[in-house]
């Protein structure tokens, strides 16, 4: 077992996962035709197709999930970290192995909309708020195919990490110490880390279920009908719910992993406070939803927390941070 | 002012603070993106001023924010006017304590204080003490609402008063227990009684 295996194993997925993500777009594109349709036509076929187009997307990402977790199976079987002698004083560990989460890299995304996906098959009785999920969803699965396909180059950075690893220790070149020493780090306070893969999939799922609140959120400002405002609500308190804790989960792992590192108040966190607050001011908002115009308030406070998450979420590409893969 | 509007007209305040909690944020991340030129800014002077110029203007927002919270909060302890009494006493206080000392101490005197009223108010509130008063009905709504609250004083106490403790993480999983235990408990009091078959 080593680093050939990998490369084996690296190479089947994007063999097998190429098709599935095609055709995941394929059936988006029509669902989001379908939802066009839908939308404008009012017609009970078109939505028909639309939920069969959103079940069998779902079941393509929940196939192409399961190739995924097979890739780093294989990475924690197959790659093996021995840690050079000289090191052990400072690295507590003779080896490694990397137990990388299924949300990291150009999968966040991917599973992202994959529990969207699921969580918008619990509301497909609703006609008219499937048919904006269904456009949503639509988006979310291009974003995936061109912006962040997970089966096109695979987890390149642990593929890098993992390559000059490999190619320090045939050369015998001395890095080897420096790259042992920073491997460590990663694996320990990221990849292998509780929190890692605790803290970022209860975020998702969050996401995943504030869209139906957006949503709803959308209807009921154009329909005014209390309706939209419960379905709103259901969801908003499960994603509520995830979000405060996940987010919560995420400041021992800070504390633990960044030490002494500059991380309060980086924008990704400014964003997640901003975010959370404007969720908590749409939960306060709704307690008097029949009085007035609150109705309209919160509608429009939920439409602005939904915009908010997805700031938030897109900080990470845009504004240099520790959170972030841009740098000044 | 009669309960009802009293109610209606503090949640629209606390709507507003968080609301200006999260126009904070947004400042902050503007300004962070405006003053990163280059990769070692964090570990310049500007970085520290950047923090400390940002913790100062959330903390007003988080005094306001346990104002609301506290006239939330000893609403189930006291009357309507001898809350607003008490509400403008700690006010007072705190603006004293800010003034002649630091917002820290302010903010730090304001969330000891919560802290103690709601430790309080969750204790009657299990007891099922009949001189407390809540919005809502029933015995797991309630408990949620208290530990949700408590959570939340016990989280900003110790992110402000406590961060070189060496319980300041004990201290933060209880919060985190807290706040998630209110906020199901909150969310879904029906539920949560059929399971543990009691009647809500």
């Amino acid at each position: 077992m080593g680093y050939a295996e990998y490369l084996g194993a690296r190479e089947f997925l994007e063999m097998v996962g190429r098709p599935i993500i095609t055709y995941i777009l394929i059936i988006s594109l029509f669902q989001g035709i379908f939802s066009i349709l839908c939308l404008l036509r009012k017609d009970n076929r078109y939505f028909d197709y639309l939920i069969k187009c959103l079940y069998i997307s779902t079941g393509l990402y929940f196939i192409g999930f399961l190739t995924l977790a097979w890739l780093h199976i294989q990475i924690y079987n197959t790659v093996l970290i021995e840690y050079p002698a000289a090191l052990r004083q400072m690295i507590p560990v003779e080896n490694s192995r990397i137990a990388a989460p299924l949300w990291i890299e150009s999968e966040k995304l991917y599973f992202w909309a994959m529990c969207a996906c699921a969580f918008s098959l619990t509301v497909k009785k609703r006609k008219d708020i499937m048919a904006l999920i269904g456009i949503i969803l639509s988006i979310f699965s291009l974003t995936v195919y061109f912006f962040s396909n997970p089966f096109k180059d695979p987890l390149p950075i642990v593929n890098s990490e993992i390559t000059r690893w490999y190619a320090a220790l045939s050369s015998g070149d001395m890095g080897i110490f420096q790259l042992a020493g920073t491997l460590y780090g990663r694996v320990t306070y990221y990849y292998n880390s509780t929190y890692m893969w605790t803290h970022p999939p209860m975020l998702f799922l969050a996401y995943a279920s504030l869209i139906i609140t957006f949503a709803a959120c959308v209807y009921m400002l154009f329909k005014k009908d209390k309706l939209y405002e419960e379905i709103a609500y259901s969801y908003a308190k499960i994603g509520y719910i995830l979000l405060t804790t996940g987010m919560l989960m995420g400041y021992p792992w800070a504390v633990e992993a960044w030490k002494d590192s500059a991380w309060w108040w980086d924008p990704k966190i400014s964003g997640s406070i901003m975010m959370w607050v404007l969720y908590s001011a749409y939960l306060h908002s709704r307690i008097y939803i029949s009085k007035g115009k609150m109705w309209r308030t919160t509608a429009y406070l939920g439409i602005l927390c939904f915009a908010s998450l997805v700031f938030t979420y897109l900080l990470t590409y845009i504004v240099p941070g520790i959170h972030s893969v841009v740098q000044p | 002012m009669k309960f009802k509007n009293y109610d209606y007209y503090l949640i629209i305040l606390t709507t507003l603070i968080l609301f200006m909690i999260g126009a904070v944020s947004l400042y902050g991340i503007t300004y962070y993106n405006y003053l990163a030129v280059d990769s070692g800014w964090t570990k310049t002077a500007q970085y520290s001023q950047y923090i400390d110029g940002m913790d100062s203007y959330l903390y007003p927002f988080l005094v306001l924010l346990l104002i609301s919270l506290g006239l939330c909060i000893p609403k189930r302890l006291f009357e309507q006017d001898v809350l607003l009494k008490f509400s403008a006493i700690i006010l007072g206080i705190t603006v004293i304590l800010t003034i002649f000392s630091t917002i820290e101490t302010g903010l730090g005197f304001i969330l000891i204080l919560m802290t103690v009223v709601q430790s309080v108010v969750l204790i009657m509130t299990i007891r099922k003490s009949k001189s407390i008063r809540f919005e809502k009905e029933g015995f797991i709504a309630r408990m949620g609402s208290s530990l949700l609250h408590l959570g939340l004083v016990v989280i900003m106490l110790n992110f402000v008063g406590l961060r070189d403790s060496p319980y300041h993480l004990l201290i933060f999983w209880f919060g985190v227990i807290f706040i998630t235990l209110g906020n199901v408990l909150s969310f879904y009091p029906e539920k949560i009684a059929s399971l543990i078959f009691i009647s809500e």
